[in-house]
């Protein structure tokens, strides 16, 4: 049981890595947005399978469908203001965004 | 099988990110969310598996092909070329570091506590009420904040209008 809990927790980690160096590096908007999508699904199985690995499997899954409640949220309105700002600056790059102009 | 499933789940993820096509990072990230829903399948986390595949594998991917076909033609957006070799460096270096830490951990974990009892729905309604009341309200603010930023300038558009009557009479 403890040996799969540290398996998941290890890929749990390489996910968020990878999550937080797309964050990092990528310019394109919807890009970051696919970062912060591979960061909650880290995050998701870091919820889940400690719940396996503790026996609290309920109060696990319950903790995992809220973040991805909060997660479709947050990524509805980043769309949303995506395609908003890709309206005004006819680009999806982040380094455009850089000027607070009306 | 675990562990082809894990492995499946962190090459599409890496592929989402890599992928120069947007559409093809989306579909990827879709994939990505299928093996994880069989990951928790796999770990008898049924609820959980099913809202991962039906609003995240579903609902998002939906989501995120929209705002692509909405902003397309606009979204070549110039990455730096350097991905190809920085990557791998990053993600082999992350690899160890992420290898030594579990291994590490691997006798340190505690022993197991004790099971909880009753079923999903009494956990989720009885015990995490406060949750769902959260879930709600996250809902309705994600909601309110799509209609606020889609909502139509009905005076700019009016003024827009007149103008181009007035344009049309001096004509």
């Amino acid at each position: 049981m403890n040996n799969l809990w540290i398996l998941n927790m290890g890929f749990v980690a390489l996910l968020v890595g990878i999550g937080l160096y797309c964050l990092l590096t990528m310019k394109n908007t919807v890009k970051l947005l696919i970062g912060i999508e591979i960061i909650a699904k880290g995050v998701t199985l870091a919820l889940v399978a400690s719940g396996y690995a503790r026996e609290n499997l309920m109060v696990a899954q319950s903790l995992a469908i809220t973040v991805i409640v909060v997660d479709v949220a947050v990524i509805a309105t980043a769309l949303a203001l995506i395609i908003n700002i890709n309206r005004h600056t006819k680009s999806l790059d982040v380094r455009k965004l850089t000027k607070l102009k009306g | 099988m675990h562990l082809f499933l894990l492995i499946g789940l962190l090459a599409f993820s890496i592929l989402a990110i890599l992928s120069r096509d947007l559409l093809k990072s989306a579909i990827s990230l879709a994939v990505a969310s299928i093996f994880l829903a069989l990951v928790f399948f796999r770990m008898n986390a049924v609820y959980a598996g099913v809202f991962e595949l039906s609003v995240v594998a579903g609902l998002i991917t939906v989501l995120f092909i929209t705002a692509i076909t909405l902003t397309r033609g606009d979204g070549d957006v110039a990455e730096s070329r350097g991905h190809r070799i920085v990557f791998p460096l990053f993600f082999l270096a992350l690899a160890v570091v992420d290898l030594l830490v579990m291994k590490k951990l691997l006798g340190q974990i505690p022993a197991i506590q004790g099971s909880e009892s009753g079923t999903f729905s009494q956990v989720l309604w009885n015990q995490r009420t406060f949750d769902l009341v959260g879930q709600v309200g996250a809902i309705s603010a994600g909601v309110l904040a799509v209609l606020a930023l889609f909502r139509r300038d009905d005076r700019h558009g009016n003024a827009a209008s007149d103008g181009g009557d007035t344009g049309g009479r001096h004509e």
